[in-house]
């Protein structure tokens, strides 16, 4: 019974807690540039996530250990600071992005400038991270964050030409700005496979206490949660090429976001987007926040854990709170959030090779997984992303250079 | 045991299973004709530093001794008291009264515990 209520509440956060500013945006504009040619981009992303998510689960629940604590105590000190001070760098730029979607929807529901309310959103996130414990972060968001089913009912509503959509699974080239194209696959990609991703899943999966018994469990919650998630992310993209490819609109403003769902629900349209993006975007802020903290806190080997009182882990909270300051500061500074965001979701997409080579180390180790280790299957679809994260890695910064425009 | 492989970067528990750092280093004593012994583990940033590169450890150790809250960085850990455990490492000592806490303890009494609901 207990295991019953875990599986539907897991489901629920993966659905309710996949989309945030990155997922949105960077699917928003393939649709509204490329039509339904980058669906193709979205399920490779969702399926190579879910495989990684799968594997931080299972490797947290048999050996007790994130995925921060096996990459230090398997590759030492020095590869796990060189980590640290890559994935930190670019997490901060995500947790910009996050707070600054936040202060979009604020601005789009008051009419007042987003850089204003960088502060107060820094002082909810970091009250309810303060008081609350892991499970309020972490399920409180989620069911609100179910809210982001709306792109699914729009894009239902507006009668996409499923065939067309379903043909976007198979990536071809567009007839035009390829460079585009392909920096925005590269973007969708680097918003779904985010290394912040896992490591808080496996972080997760140790503050619920999750225990060998756990791995058919977690192998459900990976695969149908980011399932789901993958089809609303989909949705968006649907939407986008629906209401804004015949108008011309490329999503280089994120006010043009409001207008995605007007065609579907009319002017609850907007108050429906300005729901999804202040709640999804809220949600991945505190999520992004942890992970920083999570990530120093156990590399270092400090008490962390989210379900205690600060006093008792006095430099885990404190860190959390410094990266918080740190991410506030980024949108207050008036940082455009859209090209914050695209930037940073590029960038993430650079990082994937050291994050997740070491998962074919540690996921074939018996002292961490015991008789989980993976299986070949799991093993070749590892080192098919470790290949695909190496060519993300190469062709990120000039894309960016050349095709970010 | 293989002390890289099951010791060295493990989680270090103390008797209460509570987590305080590392095993930043393992210290052994090479002495005359007697065989090399593992003399104790070694927690802390000075440690840390020194596994980047020894000057940078040497300036770290500086930096310690002026502005340090833990007397002796890097704390040691006599051999005696490890048992290593699995992925873990346990110490039978008490976290709270170690070098290992000093900062935490410091920070606690200074900065977190002045913040209202902590």
């Amino acid at each position: 019974m207990k295991k019953m209520m875990e599986l539907a509440l897991g489901i629920v956060t993966s659905v309710g807690g996949f989309l945030e500013i990155g997922s949105i945006t960077t699917a928003a504009q393939g649709g509204a540039i490329f039509g339904f040619k980058l669906v193709w981009a979205v399920l490779l992303g969702g399926l190579c996530v879910a495989f990684l998510v799968e594997q931080s689960g299972r490797l947290a629940a048999v050996s007790g250990h994130t995925i921060p604590d096996a990459i230090r105590e398997r590759f030492g000190f020095n590869y796990y600071l060189f980590l640290l001070a890559v994935l930190a760098l670019v997490t901060l730029l995500v947790l910009g992005s996050e707070i600054g979607g936040v202060c979009v929807a604020l601005e789009m529901a008051t009419g007042v400038r987003f850089q204003w309310w960088a502060l107060a959103v820094a002082l909810l996130m970091w009250l309810i991270i303060w008081k609350g414990t892991f499970s309020v972060v972490e399920y409180g968001t989620s069911i609100l964050g179910l809210v982001t089913l709306c792109f699914v009912a729009g894009a239902v509503v507006l009668h996409p030409p499923w065939k067309q959509v379903a043909a976007g699974a198979v990536p071809t080239l567009p007839s035009h700005d390829r460079l585009r194209y392909w920096f925005i696959a590269v973007s969708i990609l680097g918003a779904s496979v985010s290394p912040y991703l896992m490591f808080f899943y496996s972080a997760g999966a140790v503050e619920d206490e999750w225990k060998e018994d756990y791995v058919a469990v977690n192998r459900f919650i990976a695969g149908t949660g980011m399932g789901f998630g993958t089809l609303i992310s989909v949705a968006v993209l649907v939407v986008a090429a629906l209401v804004f490819l015949p108008r011309g609109i490329q999503v280089d403003h994120y006010s043009q976001l409001g207008l995605i769902l007007r065609d579907a629900f009319g002017a609850w349209g907007f108050w429906l987007v300005v729901a999804s993006l202040f709640v999804a975007c809220l949600g991945a802020a505190m999520e992004v926040t942890l992970e920083l903290a999570y990530m120093v806190a156990q590399g270092f080997g400090w008490n962390w854990s989210e379900n205690q009182p600060p006093k008792e882990e006095a430099r885990f909270s404190l860190t959390y709170t410094a990266f918080i300051v740190l991410g506030a500061l980024l949108v207050a500074v008036g940082i455009d959030p859209l090209r914050l965001t695209i930037f940073s979701m590029a960038l993430t997409a650079a990082t994937l090779p050291v994050a997740i080579v070491p998962f074919l180390f540690f996921m074939n180790d018996s002292d961490y997984v015991g008789e989980h280790t993976n299986s070949w299957f799991s093993n070749v679809v590892v080192v098919a992303i470790i290949g695909l994260a190496f060519v993300l890695a190469v062709v990120t910064i000039p894309l960016e250079i050349f095709g970010g425009g | 045991m293989d002390l890289v492989r099951d010791c060295l970067d493990k989680q270090l528990v103390d008797r209460h299973g509570r987590r305080m750092g590392r095993v930043d280093g393992i210290v052994i004593e090479i002495g005359g004709d007697a065989q090399p012994r593992v003399a104790s583990v070694e927690v802390g940033v000075v440690t840390q530093v020194s596994r980047l590169h020894p000057r940078l450890g040497r300036f770290a150790a500086r930096l310690a001794r002026r502005w340090g809250k833990a007397a002796g960085d890097p704390y040691r850990i006599p051999w005696s008291q490890i048992t290593a455990t699995g992925v873990n490492v346990t110490a039978g000592v008490e976290a709270e009264k170690t070098p290992a806490f000093a900062w935490e303890k410091w920070l606690r009494a200074k900065v977190v515990g002045r913040i209202p609901g902590a």
